[in-house]
């Protein structure tokens, strides 16, 4: 409920001191309390809030405890704004103890420095006995909260109101509620629009296409009682049907396929949502699913519904300017907030940015509520999560299992493998640190170091070789005596060469390495027998290198430098746990590594399946990611952090119920379900008034996406309930909402002007004929082709271009000048160039894809008629509709010019019109017609 | 022509006394009532006003909301960011700090990051004038006509970044979809000339400016409001005749139209938007007629195109003053014709790199500069000279502005200047204005305002008080909120009034 106008309008100040008045008139006695200590007590009986409290704060607090001003943070028109409090001292009320109230005890001067109302008279004991008593018995707010505002309270089925029996024709509840209000005015309807014009009506509304010549004849012939009906029951199942439809919501939401700003780049892949809202109206998904969807639909397969999140411009200049970067950010967030209260709610929550909205019960603090709700939602392309085909879902199942197994099996052959080795394994796993080898002192000549296999497939490398006799000398030392040899050693470093193997210097710097990849070997040869009992070796004592190591080797020991026996080996080593997790495969018998191989092959070639079935195209979306915390920010500035808020919804119409830190995905989930909730007042009676909208040319409500205190009023408040009502308990259906109205005698009445009306209600606002009126610039478009036969009905895919992009940081385009049948798809397709208007149609009202258009401005200007009749394209058209005349009608202008109209119009020419139109072709031949009927109003108006 | 989600205020008004039970109602009635502008003469002095237009003759002229000091607008902006301390905004501390550091510069992060040194502009300045204005010597034939100029040089701006600074000022809004000036303007007020449009947007000889259509689309105001554009080469798409259409069957084909119209409307009789349909091609007829004439230049004498400097030839730089110049000449033409709104471009979007084809001198500023003052200066000087000469600036006010302004200092490891919406400066002469003045001040450096500050808010207000226009009250009603051109913000600067 709104208490009082924006306080920039003076009228306030003058009916201020009048409501005054009239609170206090009717109070018979003032007292001044004279000390702080007294509390009146409450007033023995029931408290009617309307009767006795509503005025008091009306009178005596709104004014500083208003929408417009909230003195202390605190507001007074609802009772959850009471039950919040304001800044300073907690909740205003306690339902139940009045006497515990800050709200009482602040107008009973019992709290210091906070007698209210501060200044003026007080309260008198008799009204704070009301207030009292008021709060102990529950302080009780009828209608809920704020519920005042008609859009607010609950959508409650009306009676349908009996139509009169002697009318002509049978009429719909529709009718019923619409010729209630014409009773009242003194109208009636008009009688119904002949065949002709109602099936080009239909289809102009309906489909934004005017209906072939055949279309036309059948039905207008067709002597079956049912036929509108089965002809509504056709357009409604035409796929053309979501292509007007998809256009309507596609203005909603702000839709273009470029990001506007400086850059203005073209956004490639933005219009999959394009063709999924397309596809959503065709198939007549409920609504309440498609708001989900919007908002969630990442948590509920349809990962598509959230490009709406992200369909307005964007900004891609970016800066080191935190000031910048902080405000774009607030901006973008505002969009998406902005987006989802106009198109779903009727609320324009965006006043509430800066301060509590004016008009509306909504706080800042709900915006920020809101705003934490999509805080985690970025811009950018992403990889669409796909839903798939059940044949594509059999296939994913099987590849899963087949994957599954084969991973199976190979772990199988792995803990077979391990089980093998451990059995014999008890040393540990070569290191690239210390490995000692300890075995029964023997005698030796040499002393050789064998290496089948290393940690790397590179070279081997031993960094030093130590050959422990049995005093614990190191015999290998490099000396008198000692000869090194190896198999091979790499070339070209200094710091690795064979002499390094036992220089007694470890460490990378001083090492040994193989010029084999894998393999090698070293041989230390004394020239005395030693006894040796204990070889350490190591790839790099240094620890700055882990690769190379030896993993499989042999050392052996010889007396005569001839037969060798070995001293130790790798064999009773574990294995070296490899970053591999494959690796074990070499060490497998023949078989099972063809075996174990064959299973990797499964196991990638399914991972590669599973990822081409289940990740789709790249897409522009919203992306997600766990927000921070969202302050309430001062007169919105992002520098001016105040106290941290939780995702919520209005809580004027209740609470998400989430938790300050919920995962954002749940965030966005919960606020769908909310908005969808059967019980949601608005979000019914938006739809089935932009539904009507579209259909009559203006809504019930005029103001389509505006139901607040400032928006219209419904004209016919209980048909809005009863559609939306009905709408709900039929599984949300717009198609059988739609049906419902083309059905109606309302919808099929005739056009035409009568005196009565136009004197009584010249906007038609209450029906008493069908509104005449100007096409958008998609459907006159659309119909120049469909009427040329040039029309490409091709559905989807990237959107064709009315201009030439010249692709650089910042893109611009040019008007095309010539046209083909790329250009002839229907404009829906249009890749929509934010700022730039198709040179021909967008000076007929089109959206720039900038902000939220729920209703079109309507002009006709000079320049719409300038491009209609010189524009390169609709020439074109022209002479395409000539050539088709001439084909289809032969060389006889009169033929010609039936045919032209029936194309045109949908119906044949009277004699006036006969006659100049074929004086038109003979003076200035056919295309000289065809370019002038495409100028008509005719063909540009719906009738 | 059909305004949106306009309420109907009658139902508005029944509706609510439906529901007047209760007290708070009543002020839910005087609100209407308020809005509406129903309640008696003299109750509120701020109840929005939304002209009513005639759907037949969108552009027909309408009433001002008090006595107005100018009747028609000529809005000249730079486009790129064009810098104060270069060319109006004179700081002899600059110059004798050349070179050092500004206090508290190391910390600051502009647009493109971090600051170097305070660099003195490479033109000298001198006093124009009478009253000794000091200008800079790249813009020396402007600077000559400081006596009829008023300078705002505490102007502020939201913004540091091109596309939202250029909405901001064209729009009054950061974002993308709000009505320009000019489409506020010819809604507010209509046009005393019929057969030309309301209100035309002459970009720059080298393309478009960097947020296009923006600069002159009419948001969510009716198409009818739109800026049409073309320029002195690029005529106005769709206006003449095709070539492969003769002038008969051109002729005869409208005489056709005309009657099959005509023959329909007899059918629907005091059908608004079918007349306006009507009269829309009427119009269109007259244009054809008037645009050729207003955009041929041939009947120029030699003296003038010398004067506007559109002789000049023998390079691209030239080439392209030529044709500044050329749609200087055309503005003057247009304001010559009553056209209410005109907006005349200089700089263009980015082409050829950074600063080359508008004012954006991060790098290079001296060479960059040099080019768009020579383009600048003499052209527009010329215009305004003429105008004067002609007496059209008694009823013209001529509004010379930009994106927002530049940095005193260079940009760390670069000769030129980056964003500063801290401070810049706009001009105004003609109808209304006081002049020579100077209003509002930039600090010792010309870096942020502090004397006066202003805001685009506040230069908007002013612009529309000139026309007779209260900027608290010209509103139109789209998605729930009365949309204004300076939003919720905006004082007329009344002391730069005459």
């Amino acid at each position: 409920m709104k208490p009082t106008p924006s306080n920039d309008w003076p009228i306030r100040k003058l009916m201020g001191p009048l409501l005054r008045s009239i609170g206090l008139g009717a109070l018979v006695t003032r007292v001044i309390l004279s000390h702080a200590a007294d509390l009146p007590s409450a007033v023995d009986r029931p408290v009617d809030f309307e009767r006795d409290i509503r005025p008091i704060f009306q009178a005596r607090c709104l004014e500083c405890h208003g929408a417009d001003k909230q003195r202390g943070g605190l507001r007074l028109e609802s009772r959850s704004f009471l039950l919040k409090g304001g800044e300073n001292h907690g909740p205003a009320v306690v339902p139940g103890k009045g006497a515990d109230s800050v709200l009482l005890r602040a107008v009973a001067g019992q709290i210091p420095d906070l007698q209210m109302p501060p200044k003026g008279e007080r309260l008198t004991p008799s009204e704070m006995a009301l207030v009292r008593a008021w709060i102990d018995q529950g302080a009780v707010w009828p209608g809920g909260q704020v519920h005042q505002h008609w859009a607010l309270r609950p959508v409650i089925q009306p009676a349908v109101p009996r139509t009169p029996v002697d009318l002509p024709e049978p009429s719909t509840p529709v009718d019923a509620f619409l010729l209630s209000s014409l009773g009242e005015a003194r109208l009636a309807m008009n009688p119904r629009a002949e065949r002709r014009v109602l099936i080009r009506r239909m289809y102009q509304v309906v489909l934004g296409l005017q209906p072939s010549d055949s279309e036309v004849e059948a039905f207008v012939r067709d002597p079956r009682p049912r036929a509108v009906e089965l002809m509504v029951d056709r357009i409604l199942s035409n796929p053309r049907y979501g292509e007007r439809w998809g256009r309507h919501w596609l203005d909603v939401v702000r839709y273009a396929d470029s990001n506007g700003f400086e850059t203005n780049r073209e956004r490639k892949t933005a219009y999959p949502y394009r063709d999924y809202v397309i596809r959503c109206f065709n198939e007549d998904v409920p609504y309440d699913r498609f708001v989900r969807e919007q908002i969630a639909g990442d948590a509920l397969g349809v990962d598509l519904g959230t490009g709406f999140l992200v369909a307005g411009a964007f900004d891609l200049v970016k800066s080191p300017d935190i000031n910048l970067t902080l405000m774009q950010r607030q901006d973008e967030l505002a969009d998406i907030i902005n987006t989802t209260g106009t198109a779903f709610l009727g609320l324009t929550l965006g006043c509430a940015r800066c301060h509590d909205h004016k008009f509306d019960p909504v706080s800042q603090k709900d915006y920020y509520a809101l705003q934490a709700v999509f805080a985690g939602v970025g811009f950018g392309d992403r990889t669409l999560q796909v839903s798939l085909a059940p044949k594509q879902e059999m296939e994913l199942v099987r590849v899963r299992n087949e994957v599954a197994s084969a991973r199976k099996e190979i772990d199988a052959l792995r803990a077979r493998q391990e089980r093998a080795v451990s059995t014999k394994s008890t040393r540990p796993p070569v290191s690239a640190g210390l490995n000692v080898e300890e075995f029964p002192a023997q005698e030796v000549m040499g002393v050789r170091f064998q290496i089948h296999a290393s940690s790397s497939s590179s070279e081997p490398g031993i960094d030093e070789l130590e050959i422990f006799d049995t005093r614990g000398i190191n015999v290998a030392l490099a000396g008198p005596g000692v000869r090194v040899s190896a198999s091979g050693t790499l070339p070209g470093y200094a710091i690795h060469k064979l002499e390094h193997l036992n220089d007694g210097h470890p460490g990378n710097q001083h090492s040994w390495i193989s010029d084999t990849p894998g393999r090698g070997w070293v041989k230390i040869e004394f020239s005395t027998p030693h006894k040796i009992q204990r070889i350490v070796w190591s790839r790099d004592r240094g620890g700055q290198f882990k690769d190379r190591i030896a993993t499989d080797y042999v050392i052996e020991g010889s007396w005569d430098r001839d037969v060798w026996k070995p001293l130790a080996s790798s064999a009773d080593r574990k294995p070296l746990v490899s970053e591999d997790p494959n690796a074990f495969i070499t060490q497998l018998s023949p078989e099972d590594q063809i075996r174990a191989r064959g299973l990797l092959e499964v196991v990638q070639g399914g991972q590669d399946r599973i990822q081409q079935l289940t990740s789709g195209p790249s897409v522009w979306l919203g992306t997600f990611s766990q927000p921070t915390n969202v302050h309430r920010l001062y007169r919105g500035e992002p520098l001016q952090p105040r106290e941290v808020v939780g995702p919520d919804a209005v809580a004027v119409l209740g609470s998400l119920g989430l938790k300050a830190d919920a995962p954002e995905r749940e965030r966005r989930l919960r606020l769908a379900e909310w908005l969808t909730r059967p019980d949601n007042p608005l979000v019914t009676r938006v739809l089935v008034n932009r539904v009507w909208h579209y259909l009559f040319g203006t809504g019930l409500v005029d103001t389509p996406s505006d139901f607040g205190a400032n928006g219209g009023r419904p004209t016919h408040p209980e048909l809005l309930d009863w559609l939306a009502d009905d709408f709900v308990r039929n599984g949300w259906s717009i198609k059988r909402l739609q049906r419902q109205i083309l059905l109606s005698r309302a919808f099929q009445q005739s056009s035409s002007p009568r005196d009565d009306g136009l004197r009584a209600d010249a906007g038609a606002r209450l029906l008493w004929r069908f509104p005449p009126r100007r096409l958008e610039a998609e459907a006159i478009r659309d119909s120049i082709l469909a009427a040329s036969g040039a029309l490409d009905l091709r559905m989807g895919g990237p959107g064709f271009h009315l201009q030439i992009v010249e692709e650089d940081n910042v893109y611009r385009y040019f008007p095309k000048e010539s046209f083909g049948q790329p250009e002839f798809r229907r404009m829906v397709y249009l890749a929509r160039i934010r700022q730039e208007q198709d040179s021909v149609f967008g000076s007929f009202d089109c959206p720039s894809g900038n902000q939220v258009i729920s209703r079109r401005t309507r002009s006709n200007t000079p320049l719409q008629a300038l491009n209609l009749f010189n524009s390169t394209f609709v020439l074109q058209q022209a002479d395409l509709l000539a050539e088709r005349l001439r084909i289809e009608a032969g060389p006889e202008p009169v033929r010609q010019v039936d045919l032209a109209f029936r194309h045109a119009f949908g119906r044949v020419p009277d004699r006036l019109e006969q006659e100049a139109s074929v004086a038109l072709v003979n003076q200035s031949g056919l295309p000289a017609l065809c370019r002038a009927l495409f100028n008509t109003s005719e063909f540009l108006f719906v009738f | 022509m059909e305004l949106p989600e306009r309420p109907h205020p009658l139902l508005n008004r029944r509706a609510f006394l439906g529901h007047s039970a209760t007290a708070l109602s009543g002020m839910a009635l005087s609100q209407l009532l308020n809005r509406d502008g129903l309640l008696a003469a003299g109750v509120s002095s701020k109840s929005p006003i939304r002209p009513s237009i005639d759907p037949a003759n969108p552009n027909a002229v309408r009433a001002t909301h008090f006595r107005p000091k100018a009747q028609q607008v000529l809005m000249i902006f730079c486009a790129g960011a064009c810098s104060q301390v270069d060319t109006f905004d004179y700081k002899p501390e600059l110059i004798r700090r050349h070179g050092q550091p500004m206090p508290g510069g190391e910390k600051l992060v502009t647009f493109q990051g971090a600051q170097g040194a305070l660099n003195r502009s490479p033109w000298e300045f001198r006093p124009r004038g009478q009253s000794g204005k000091m200008i800079s010597d790249l813009v020396p034939r402007v600077g000559a006509l400081a006596d009829d100029l008023c300078f705002v040089h505490s102007l502020t701006g939201k913004t540091n970044t091109h596309g939202p600074g250029e909405n901001f000022m064209n729009t009054g809004f950061t974002l993308d979809g709000f009505p320009s000036l000019g489409a506020w303007t010819t809604y507010a007020l209509g046009s005393a000339n019929e057969n030309l449009p309301a209100y035309v947007a002459i970009p720059d000889p080298r393309g478009a400016p960097q947020t296009s259509g923006n600069c002159w689309n009419p948001g969510f105001l009716p198409a009818a409001f739109q800026g049409t554009d073309f320029n002195a080469t690029k005529p106005l798409r769709n206006l003449a005749r095709p070539s492969r259409i003769d002038l008969g069957t051109d002729r005869a084909t409208r005489e056709f139209i005309a009657k099959i119209n005509r023959h329909q409307l007899e059918g629907y009789p005091g059908d608004t938007e079918l007349a306006a349909r009507i009269s829309s091609y009427e119009l269109a007829a007259r244009m054809q007629l008037s645009v050729p004439e207003v955009c041929d230049l041939s009947t120029e004498p030699e003296h003038v195109l010398r004067l506007y400097g559109a002789d000049a030839k023998g390079d691209r730089t030239q080439d392209i003053k030529a044709g500044y110049a050329r749609n200087c000449i055309l503005a003057r033409r247009l304001i010559e014709q009553g056209v209410r709104f005109v907006q005349l471009f200089n700089g263009a979007y980015q082409v050829g790199g950074e600063g080359t084809s508008n004012w954006d001198g991060h790098k290079v500023l001296k060479d960059q500069y040099t080019v768009h003052g020579e383009i600048f200066d003499q052209p527009t000087a010329a215009l305004i000279i003429d105008l004067k000469q002609r007496g059209l600036l008694e009823n013209t006010v001529v509004v010379w502005c930009t994106e927002f302004g530049r940095m005193p200092t260079f940009q760390a490891g670069a000769s030129g200047r980056d964003h500063n919406p801290s401070g810049f400066t706009g001009w105004l002469a003609g109808a209304g204005v006081r002049a020579p003045f100077s209003y509002g001040a930039t600090d010792e450096f010309g870096y942020r305002a502090v004397e006066k500050v202003t805001t685009v808010y506040d230069f908007h207000a002013t612009i529309l008080q000139l026309m007779g226009l209260d900027h608290e009250r010209l509103t139109f009603y789209h998605n729930g909120i009365e949309r204004r051109l300076t939003d919720v913000h905006g004082e007329v600067l009344s002391e730069i009034l005459a």
